[in-house]
């Protein structure tokens, strides 16, 4: 795997990431005042976009590798969104949650090797 | 017990965590579709498959684009409600539905390292989904 490839495929997964954070953020302020709806439109906006480069790098990294390849590095974004989550979105991870992410990241890359 | 942090959760047909299983589910439909009716109209050779966009001549793939923006809205609404560092991890169940449906449905076979992978799954699945169940009844 070449450096080039390397970045893309850290760059489809920190797309993806940064998309449900955006998307998370956006639909929390519907819960509060109704005064935020440009706010509100800009996160969603935005959380779509990043969805849809992800979404296109994806779909190109798949025509230069095997999807259970590839596969494996989606099964890291369960751990990474929780990271994500905590930091930005200053969510909880108990332990329970941390060990649950773990085990269900590995099960998704065992279940993407065959 | 209705805190601005501890927001009220709506019931019924709108309860969020029922919203996440209609969410997976319609994950779980579009993708069977999507890959029923890629098969069916597979022609490799022409020079416009490896777009994808050929898939569109099949009814199915609308039929899986439909149940692909259902779970989007689905998704918005549970991510309204429910902590992403929860939602997410269990949305992954269709990394487990998915090869297990694609077996009995569409007859592909599972090797056993894939049956230990769908297992971790399962397994991780419980482990975060039972303190919620918990957290939840308190409530």
């Amino acid at each position: 795997m070449t450096w080039w490839s390397f970045s893309l495929i850290l760059t489809s997964l920190i797309t993806f990431v940064a998309g449900q954070l955006l998307l998370k953020k956006g639909m929390e302020l519907t819960t509060h005042s109704s005064r935020n709806a440009r706010r509100f439109g800009s996160f969603i906006v935005g959380g779509i976009v990043a969805m849809t480069i992800s979404f296109f790098l994806t779909l190109g990294l798949l025509q230069r590798f095997d999807l259970s390849y590839l596969y494996p590095f989606q099964g890291l974004s369960v751990v990474l969104i929780a990271i994500a989550a905590a930091a930005t979105l200053r969510e909880k991870i108990t332990p329970k949650l941390a060990i649950g992410s773990l085990l269900i990241s590995a099960g998704i890359v065992l279940v993407s090797l065959s | 017990m209705t805190s601005r942090s501890t927001r009220e959760r709506p019931s019924g047909f709108r309860n969020p965590w029922l919203q996440l299983v209609l969410s997976v589910a319609c994950v779980l439909v579009s993708e069977l579709l999507l890959k029923r009716g890629a098969s069916d109209i597979a022609h490799l050779g022409s020079s416009w498959s490896w777009t994808g966009i050929n898939g569109l001549t099949s009814p199915l793939v609308w039929l899986a684009i439909v149940f692909v923006i259902a779970s989007f809205i689905t998704w918005l609404y549970v991510l309204k409600y429910i902590p992403l560092s929860i939602a997410f991890p269990l949305s992954r169940v269709v990394d487990a539905l998915v090869p297990l449906c694609s077996w009995i449905f569409l007859g592909e076979t599972i090797s056993s390292r894939r049956w230990m992978g769908i297992a971790l799954v399962v397994i991780g699945l419980a482990v975060i989904a039972k303190p919620v169940a918990r957290m939840e009844e308190r409530l």
